[in-house]
């Protein structure tokens, strides 16, 4: 049973299509990421799937069931375009928006406590919203989205204007709460951060979906006939079931175009009997960016 | 779960502790205070006149003396009460002379044929068409004295021809007809309602587009429902408004107590207490007509500076009442008062004039009030059609257009 069902969902603001005909699953306990250029129609997705939006057509299933006023406080939602209440104290304004996910007033209370004491905003629990740093509201944010313990979090753009360390503490967060059995849908156009969390993925291209499945499967849907090879010697000039070398830099890094029919499996076997010391061998697997930029190319190619 | 009460708790708490809702409420009223006190204490025994006399210092005023020139000898003799500002001459030269000499100001001439054409002529040296004919009314009167110097009874009456008396079958009129303070009175209840009607609507205003500026809406949409989102809003800020009108109000009344004491204002201050209750129901209509109009501004407006150039729109059928004042104050009761007082958007001012100008038919108001709420029904039933996420996180220009499409369920 998914978390999320979205079946072919469309959606249309004036002449323009924001998202056509888009399609995923999202089961629980994975990190699923929505991917997509800017502009590529994920925020008016999740949008759709959260009811803020109403689709023009298609059919979105959450919980197993239409969204509900109920499952919305199953639900943590921290949107790109982040926002608190700013003229009041921060420990007030995190404790409004629990008590509007449903949260009992004492629950809240300790949780936020405890929140505000690991992410280190204890001394500013008093202070007004609009007098914390950049970061310090973002923090706070975050407490906002996950204070209520939700089943499901979705998390649009997570690190934009994140510094490093910052960075690094939504990842382990989001790890955390995965471990935890929680859903996570995150949704960026930073691929590379997905690379190292998603378990899945749906990829959407100026409204339409060109892309989904596992990251694992997707990746070696898209592997080429490429091996890296790192050596301290110096590379043959010609290597039998190789069509082509190329020196990458000075550290000893090649790129092999393999023959078709050639495995990785018997290339290995011909350099080990080359005599070639090897220090790493392995099938270049193209990152998402290439594989989107491959993806999307080849569409506009086709539709030329 | 209905979290009408949540949004409820929260926009009461966060808007009475706001610093600048608690300087208003409490400056406001502090102000009158020091007004009064100051008034108060420098006149405790005096009349209302020493208000304008200390706001205007006067200097003592000069006494104007006039001649009079009698050729027909109608007059014995000037009666006392004129002797020192009317001198009688003997002859036009003497008078003229006088005026040459600045002894007097000017000099009247009662002509000789006075009795026939009742012709007098004002001698004066300058021309002074709106001040010059001061005395004329002293003249009358010693004029009409000399006339009928036989009976001095039908002088008096031809001099007062009417002791009006007034007795007034409305129950609850306390004040006093021939007061001047009768007529100033509606115009300080029209522009304190027009303010506080004016001024708790725009919290919604405000309320909402801080909101949208914050950008915590879209957090909110997933959190609650919109309508009752607007609901919590307009129940709580109805609040505030009725607590600021209570405190200005009260601390208004009380005021006036005290300046009976200190400056004596009379009656003519007076209000009748049910007005009181008419004025927390129109307040409680108007503002929730317009409070509802003003949230549906704050769906479709994209920031607070927009929201103020579009707040023109609603608030101009608030101001016709403003316009007509005058002619509402001077006939309360007329066809023009009536109207405006029935018509829903300009009701709750013109109401509140009518009542505190006069006596209004206890049908007129109820009926008044019945329409006010039935409009407010179908404006917030329409403003929680538009009062979605559509509309919520949409940046686009306010244009009038859009907002009367919005409002006709086109949006």
């Amino acid at each position: 049973m998914s978390t999320i069902s979205v079946k072919s969902i469309t959606k249309n603001f004036g002449t323009q299509c924001a998202v056509d005909h888009v399609s995923f699953d999202v089961y629980p306990g994975e990190i699923f990421g929505l991917l997509g250029p800017n502009g590529a129609g994920k925020t008016t997705s999740i949008r759709i799937v959260l009811d803020i939006f109403e689709p023009d057509s298609g059919e979105v299933t959450v919980f197993d069931g239409p969204m509900t006023e109920a499952k919305k406080n199953r639900i943590g939602y921290l949107p790109e375009e982040r926002g608190l209440y700013q003229d009041i104290p921060l420990e007030y304004c995190l404790q409004y928006l629990a008590s509007l996910k449903g949260m009992d007033k004492e629950v809240s209370h300790k949780r936020i406590d405890a929140y505000l004491e690991r992410f280190d905003l204890n001394q500013a629990r008093k202070k007004k919203v609009k007098e914390l740093s950049k970061g310090m509201q973002q923090k706070a944010q975050l407490i906002s989205t996950l204070v209520h313990e939700p089943e499901l979090i979705i998390i649009d753009e997570p690190f934009t204007a994140l510094d490093p360390v910052n960075t690094q503490m939504v990842k382990d967060i989001l790890k955390e709460q995965r471990s935890k059995g929680k859903t996570i849908v995150m949704c960026t156009h930073q691929m590379h951060q997905v690379e190292q969390l998603c378990d899945r993925l749906v990829l959407i291209n100026q409204g339409k979906s060109v892309l989904y499945g596992s990251l694992n499967e997707i990746r070696k849907n898209f592997t080429g006939n490429v091996v890296e090879v790192r050596t301290h010697e110096t590379l043959p000039e010609n290597i039998p079931g190789v069509t082509a070398i190329r020196h990458t830099n000075q550290n000893g890094d090649y790129m092999l175009t393999v023959e078709e029919g050639i495995t990785p499996q018997k290339l290995l076997k011909t350099l080990i009997n080359l005599d070639i010391q090897l220090e790493q061998f392995e099938i270049a697997s193209p990152t998402l960016d290439e594989i989107f930029i491959k993806i999307v190319t080849k569409r506009d190619e086709g539709n030329e | 779960m209905n979290k009408t009460f949540l949004v409820f708790k929260n926009e009461l708490l966060t808007t009475i502790k706001r610093r600048s809702f608690i300087l208003t409420l409490i400056l406001i009223p502090l102000g009158g205070f020091i007004l009064t006190w100051i008034i108060g204490g420098f006149g405790r025994n005096t009349q209302s006149q020493q208000i304008s006399e200390l706001l205007v210092p006067s200097s003592p005023p000069e006494q104007e003396v006039y001649g009079l020139i009698d050729k027909n000898n109608l007059i014995d003799s000037i009666p006392q009460d004129y002797e020192d500002v009317v001198l009688p001459y003997d002859s036009e030269a003497e008078a003229l002379s006088a005026l040459k000499e600045d002894k007097i100001t000017a000099y009247y001439i009662i002509e000789e044929n006075y009795i026939e054409d009742g012709k007098i002529t004002l001698v004066r040296p300058d021309f002074n068409p709106l001040g010059g004919n001061n005395a004329s009314y002293m003249i009358e009167d010693i004029l009409t004295r000399a006339l009928l110097s036989d009976d001095p009874d039908l002088a008096n009456r031809i001099q007062f021809p009417m002791d009006l008396e007034y007795r007034i079958l409305a129950p609850e009129t306390s004040r006093d007809p021939n007061s001047s303070l009768t007529f100033f009175l509606p115009y300080v209840v029209t522009m304190l309602f027009y303010m506080v009607i004016l001024g708790s609507s725009s919290l919604m205003l405000n309320s909402i587009t801080n909101e949208k500026s914050n950008r915590i809406i879209e957090i909110l949409m997933t959190s609650i429902q919109p309508r009752q989102m607007l609901m919590g809003k307009i129940i709580a800020l109805g609040l505030v408004g009725l607590l600021q009108t209570i405190v200005w109000t009260s601390s208004g009344y009380f005021l006036l107590l005290l300046s009976g004491r200190s400056i004596n204002l009379g009656e003519g201050f007076m209000l009748p207490p049910s007005i009181l209750i008419w004025g927390i129901l129109f307040f409680l209509a108007g503002y929730a007509l317009y409070g509802s109009l003003m949230a549906g501004l704050g769906a479709l407006v994209p920031n607070l500076r927009e929201a103020s150039q579009a707040t023109i729109f609603v608030v101009i059928p608030m101001v016709i009442p403003l316009v007509l004042l005058s002619p509402i104050i001077e006939n309360p009761n007329g066809a023009l008062a009536i109207i405006f007082s029935l018509v829903p958007f300009t009701a709750p001012i013109t109401m509140m004039t009518r009542l505190s100008a006069g006596s209004v038919p206890i049908w007129q108001s109820l009926l008044s009030l019945v329409l006010i709420f039935t409009t407010t029904y179908f404006v917030i039933r329409s403003v929680a059609g538009f009062f979605k996420a559509t509309n919520l996180l949409s940046g686009s220009a306010f244009n009038l257009k859009r907002f009367v499409r919005a409002f006709i369920g086109k949006n």
